[in-house]
């Protein structure tokens, strides 16, 4: 359908068929539009209208030296705020040539991680209420915030923390920071087993989500989906295990993959992935060295001509910054790979041929944050 | 013409005569007194606690709007309930953070379709002036371009007690308002 710029648009439709267009007025698909065609309770044609979001981050941080672009990019994905940065860190140190000390490197797994944490707990809360399960909207919100006080403890800011700077991070951990954290740690394990028992194993949602939106192995792989959902596809593929940044070497963790690739898998490699975070949490509490936290740059820090692409694993799957220099203060090109987009290329696979009351636990088992996908 | 008109008028005042003149004055004063006031006390006082936001998610900061939904800020207490139905049935725009030029033309839209009374709240340092993208080719600088403002949130993202006590000084200039 041939969409214009005033949004307006014509189209022969058949008989016994309906157009129905949701969003970007919709408590479904907030800043996304997307036109489905239904034939009674099935729908037989999808078509997605991304770009509500796009402001130009790419062209922005052409302007601004390379730490000043953090807090621009950070805003493309508020529930992901700390892993969305680390690779335009990661790239840009590799331009500068620096090395991180260890207590930086860890200080950024702390913080990526939880922010993982963070952000999954927001997609469930979505999930729960689009399944019409009010409790599992309020548990998970409620909870979110001690994480973000933790957050906040560290980084100052509510959930905007830049924490990720080229050349270390950006202030080191208070001192009571180790004891609060295992505190809620503790306690956010008993909630999961709740959410578990609430939620997870409850009849309808298991009604709802099994053998639902099924994304084959070879499918996933031919269509590149990344994180989470090539996870529950049977793929065993995370980023900090096939390339690891960090100290994510040192550390045990697990990564979970599921053989249904259903919405089902999809949700439960969320929680699994949640109780990994604090392991990995825990983990580095117990071994983190002391030492400085930030190697210091001059304000206007040149870099060697060249191309650096640097590859993290945030909360929605592999994200990517690729970062050309001309050996000036600011980056000459900016790439930014985003996981939201390039899960958002299944939704029409998944959704023709599912019944429309499948669609809001197909579409937010993606996982689709739009502001991330449009930059 | 002229000399009919002035003859028509003369005897009407003076049938009314000054008396009548002072009551009729004072009936309308009694009628505001004792029936247009009270009604409008009470349609703002209904309109006031059950103000309902359209779900129009603009950019990032509807994060927070989420988080004030939540259980912890918890914006129902204060009567606003974000309204997961028509937007006919809605009175309330919190435009979240950046409105783009292709997001633009819909934010009106909605605003047409609203019915009166309607109140605008700008959420964001980016609804306000354009934030940190004021540089950007496709981000309005400002949303009080497209749509009438009425409480303007600072912040970027705002924290949800900013949000909450905007809604408290929307509710003090509903109370103070005469919409009939």
């Amino acid at each position: 359908m041939p969409v214009g710029a005033t949004g307006i648009s014509t189209q022969q439709v058949e008989e016994d068929k309906l157009v129905v267009s949701i969003g970007p007025q919709h408590p479904g698909a907030g800043h996304f539009r997307f036109t489905i065609t239904v034939e009674g309770d099935m729908i037989v044609d999808v078509l997605p209208d991304p770009g509500y979001v796009h402001r130009g981050a790419e062209k922005q941080t052409e302007y601004r030296n390379y730490t000043q672009s953090i807090p621009l990019l950070e805003r493309s994905s508020l529930t992901d705020v700390t892993n969305i940065i680390g690779p335009y860190s990661l790239a840009a140190e590799e331009l500068m040539g620096i090395e991180i000390p260890p207590r930086a490197q860890y200080l950024r797994m702390i913080m990526s991680e939880n922010q993982r944490i963070i952000s999954h707990l927001y997609w469930l809360g979505i999930q729960a209420i689009f399944l019409g399960h009010s409790t599992m909207f309020m548990w998970p919100l409620g909870d979110r915030d001690l994480l973000i006080d933790l957050g906040e403890m560290i980084g100052g800011a509510r959930i905007t923390y830049s924490y990720w700077i080229p050349g270390g991070v950006r202030n080191d951990i208070p001192g009571n920071f180790k004891e609060r954290a295992l505190k809620t740690y503790d306690y956010f394990e008993k909630r999961l087993v709740d959410y578990e028992r609430i939620f997870f194993e409850n009849p309808l949602f298991l009604k709802r989500t099994q053998g639902v939106g099924v994304l084959k192995r070879e499918e996933a792989i031919r269509f590149g989906v990344v994180g989470p959902v090539l996870r529950a596809s049977d793929v065993k593929s995370d980023t900090r295990l096939d390339e690891p940044y960090c100290l994510y070497k040192d550390v045990n963790f697990e990564v979970p993959v599921y053989k249904e690739c259903d919405t089902w898998a999809r949700c439960m490699v969320h929680l699994f992935e949640m109780r990994q975070s604090i392991r990995i949490i825990r983990q580095i509490l117990e071994k983190i060295p002391s030492g400085s936290v930030r190697v210091k740059l001059s304000p206007q820090q040149r870099t060697r001509p060249g191309e650096a692409y640097a590859r993290v694993e945030a909360s929605r799957g592999a994200m990517a910054f690729h970062i050309i220099s001309d050996g000036g203060t600011k980056p000459y090109r900016t790439k930014i790979s985003v996981p939201s987009f390039r899960n958002l290329i299944v939704l029409k696979k998944l959704l023709i041929g599912s019944h429309v009351a499948d669609m809001p636990a197909i579409y937010w088992s993606l996982d689709y944050w739009p502001v991330e996908a449009d930059r | 013409m002229v000399a009919q008109q002035v003859e028509t008028k003369k005897p009407g005042t003076a049938r009314e005569g000054p008396g009548l003149s002072i009551l009729v004055g004072k009936m309308k004063e009694v009628i505001q007194w004792a029936i247009a006031d009270p009604m409008t006390y009470l349609a703002n006082w209904g309109r006031l606690y059950s103000l309902w936001p359209v779900h129009l998610e603009t950019a990032c900061c509807s994060i927070e709007f989420g988080a004030v939904s939540g259980s912890r800020y918890d914006c129902e207490r204060f009567g606003i309930l974000e309204a997961f139905g028509s937007l006919r049935q809605c009175d309330l725009i919190v435009v979240h953070g950046t409105v783009t030029r292709k997001m633009a033309p819909r934010l009106r839209w909605i605003y047409d379709q609203m019915p009166e009374p309607k109140w605008v709240i700008a959420m964001g340092a980016c609804s306000i002036t354009g934030g940190v993208y004021f540089d950007s080719y496709n981000v309005l600088p400002g949303v009080d371009q497209v749509v009438p403002v009425d409480v303007y949130v600072p912040g970027c993202p705002p924290r949800p007690e900013e949000l909450i006590d905007a809604f408290v000084m929307l509710q003090d200039k509903i109370r103070k308002s005469n919409i009939r």
